[in-house]
């Protein structure tokens, strides 16, 4: 049986797009039908204009989903570079101009300073022995902007490290240059941080700072704020998937001890 | 994929499918070269590519609604939350019940957050809610209006200076388009454990068979739970939405060939037609290789070996930390058999999430390589450990099916939970078993943690191309006098 399938695609290669689960009875029917119902026509010049328009217009939305994809192996890529120190790489990945803010350290501007902040503030290049490091990427939330060539990403740093543990969100921006994806901007705010003996219920990192260690920023924090136990929402960069309302603010209380009572 | 439902279907639609082209190709033959035969045939073929799109850009939409969910829970946006149901929708949570109706879950999901009906989106000092929902497995139904997902939600939870706790639950979901628009139609949560960060899921006593949470007990649900089970240390499977259709590892089967298009304005369209159809095979496949990972974690949590090896090739290899090569779904499900019993033994943990995916296709939709990683959370021995490890996995498109041809799982460490993975809290990588031998030995010899090493890309740099070289450009950088180290 097999066999004889694998002849009957290989004489007819433009016919096997359908995933075998849609070719169903009624489907059958209904490509018969059609067959014989237009064989008696010859196509016209306003006819073949339509299905190129309808091409374009396929072709656009398929490559919004490799859009998508490729944006995920960008950040995802950076979570197994930052495990492993790979900083050449991980600086490859942004635009000349492009920027990095992570916790409260303030805004590295450019390439060369995104490669700085790791390097000089972080670790040598390559793995550390003894070293833990890893920066799982997590629930990336991709949006392709109408003009197709700007891009933004919500996600996760879930962080364990010889330090303890780590969650951090992401909203960051890519841009497509040239036909490439590159990161425009990291933005990384810290949701919580803290040690591994007791775990979150105390002993914990409630932000960093510009000047908690070297090198300086380029500009100051864009935003400051205080983590976990304290409450700080990163703005999401998309509405609600259903109703399509943008994000509403949070009341005013967070964060509060007397929050909601 | 052998004697199971899944398979018996599988062939059922792949005999529908063969009778159809066979229909299709005796209409060709009489009506062959005819240009009006050729311009139905591609308005055929642009139904299918669009389709297909929509069938793609629709595994998006849901996993953006999952994710939107957890991102809301994580900040307190209980109502956000509550609004990606329908107006109907259920929430079934664990053995507590079901809460229908978005007010219900809303309220629900606030009391969960230890948050107040009286007050905005937001939580009270010192509560932390992290939600993290990962893994995938994403069907979407034929119709086109219906999609089913299974998720793994990983909860980081506590109260600052009272209580820090983990969370451990299953989740299968049910969608529904309305209106254009996704929403999740019911939930069905599968709590499996909530573990006080001290001691963790080893520590855990056996529940009776009317646990609830806490919340469960002060708020009642509308109705009683579908399904009634123990959580963990007993072992309990959540069902499979998948098993009677795979439709969710399933692309077009690989390009053998392009045909040469006539050259002319029908022909430039076909050919245009053909470009477009692989591009998009090729962009289907990375979700179903996601799927396929997916589905062999969800098999492999559960100690449910024999399934779990189904989904490699004949000759595929399972390659485990330092415990050698095994070949084939047998010789595969034997070596998996050495972790445990098939369906793990009462109070064995074997969670390994497939996470962080990196896939590439190749250019005929022929193969398909991925990197993922897995944080394990697990017991040997009665004791608890954490894990962590990145697989550099093959894959092939068999006819329409994607399988695993090669996985690869690079141990990076094992932790002692009590201990943590630092010091005298390390574990050092298994080796292979005398009990039950690979069919060969390691491929790479290495140790984990505190040994650290780089497990090698299967793809080159997303930006500039090259392969990745970090070390060889640190030492060139060196030797040019330049400040780094």
């Amino acid at each position: 049986m097999k066999n004889s399938i694998n002849k009957t695609l290989n004489m007819f290669p433009p016919l096997i797009e359908s995933r075998l689960q849609m070719v169903n009875v009624s489907f059958l029917v209904s490509c018969i039908l059609y067959l014989v119902s237009t064989s008696a026509h010859a196509q016209s010049p306003a006819e073949l204009s339509a299905l190129e328009s309808e091409l374009n217009a396929i072709s656009t939305r398929i490559e919004r989903l490799q859009d998508m994809e490729e944006i995920e192996i960008l950040q995802r890529s950076y979570g197994y570079y930052v495990d492993k120190s790979l900083w050449y790489s991980l600086t490859d990945l942004w635009t000349e101009d492009g920027t990095l803010e992570i916790g409260g350290r303030g805004v590295f501007t450019g390439a060369d300073r995104v490669f700085e902040y790791m390097n000089v503030g972080l670790s040598p290049v390559g793995p550390t022995q003894g070293l833990l490091m890893d920066h799982q990427q997590f629930q990336t939330l991709t949006t392709i902007n109408p003009d197709g060539v700007t891009a933004e990403l919500r996600g996760i740093a879930f962080v364990m490290s010889s330090g303890g543990w780590g969650h951090c969100y992401y909203e960051n921006d890519f841009v497509k240059e040239d036909g490439v994806w590159k990161m425009k901007t990291l933005h990384g705010p810290f949701n919580m941080y803290s040690g591994y003996p007791i775990g979150w219920v105390d002993n914990l990192i409630y932000n960093t700072w510009p000047t908690k260690f070297p090198p300086p920023p380029d500009l100051p924090p864009s935003v400051v704020y205080l983590t976990y136990p304290s409450y700080y929402v990163e703005p999401f960069h998309y509405p609600n998937p259903v109703t399509g309302e943008p994000m509403p603010p949070h009341d005013p209380a967070a964060g509060g001890v007397a929050f909601g009572k | 994929m052998k004697n199971t439902p899944a398979s018996f279907l599988t062939r059922i639609s792949s005999l529908l499918f063969a009778s159809c082209l066979l229909h299709l190709a005796s209409l060709q033959v009489l009506a062959q070269d005819s240009d009006a035969q050729r311009y139905s045939n591609l308005l055929i073929r642009m139904n299918a590519i669009k389709a297909e799109t929509r069938q793609v850009e629709d595994h998006n939409a849901i996993t953006r609604l999952g994710r939107a969910f957890a991102y809301y829970l994580d900040k307190g946006y209980f109502g956000e939350a509550a609004n990606l149901f329908t107006d109907h929708g259920r929430l079934m949570y664990g053995n507590d019940g079901v809460y229908i109706g978005r007010d219900r879950i809303r309220e629900l999901l606030t009391r969960h957050g230890k948050s107040s009906m009286n007050a905005g989106p937001g939580l009270p000092f010192g509560r932390l809610n992290n939600h993290m929902h990962l893994q995938p497995l994403v069907t979407i139904g034929e119709d086109g209006t219906t999609a089913k997902a299974r998720w793994r939600e990983w909860g980081q939870v506590g109260n600052f200076k009272d209580k820090a706790e983990w969370t451990d639950a299953i989740l299968e979901n049910d969608y529904i388009k309305e209106d254009g628009v996704w929403k999740i139609a019911e939930m069905r949560l599968f709590l499996n454990f909530i573990a006080d960060y001290q001691g963790g899921w080893a520590a855990l006593e056996p529940q009776g068979r009317n646990w609830k949470t806490e919340v469960g007990r002060e708020f009642r649900a509308d109705e009683r739970s579908p399904v009634r089970y123990k959580p963990f240390p007993e072992i309990y499977v959540p069902e499979f939405h998948y098993e009677n259709d795979i439709s969710a590892i399933q692309t077009p089967p690989p390009i053998e060939f392009t045909p040469r298009r006539p050259d002319d304005a029908l022909g430039k369209l076909e050919a245009r037609a053909d470009a477009e159809a692989l591009k998009l095979a090729r962009v289907h496949a990375v979700r179903a290789v996601e799927n396929l990972q997916a589905m062999y974690g969800y098999y492999f949590d559960k100690g449910l070996w024999s399934q779990a090896a189904d989904l490699f090739t004949e000759d595929g290899t399972w390659e485990f930390g330092q415990m050698g090569v095994y070949q084939g779904p047998e010789s595969i499900a034997r070596g998996m058999s050495v972790l445990g019993p098939e369906g793990l033994e009462e109070g064995q943990l074997n969670n390994f999430p497939m996470l962080q995916a990196v896939i590439h296709v190749d250019e005929n939709n022929e193969r398909a390589w991925g990197r993922f990683r897995s944080d394990v959370m697990r017991t040997v021995e009665g004791r608890g450990q954490w894990g962590g490890g990145l697989y550099e996995n093959e894959y092939v498109n068999d006819n329409g099916t994607w399988k695993i041809t090669k996985q690869h799982y690079w141990v990076t460490y094992w932790g002692d939970y009590d201990k943590g993975w630092m010091r005298d809290g390390i574990i050092p990588v298994e080796q292979m078993s005398e009990a039950i031998p690979p069919d060969a030995p390691p491929t790479v010899v290495y140790e984990s943690l505190p040994n650290t090493y780089v497990v090698p890309f299967h793809y080159n740099h997303p930006v500039t191309g090259e392969p990745h070289d970090d070390m060889g450009r640190l030492a060139r950088d060196k030797a040019a006098g330049k400040n780094v180290r």
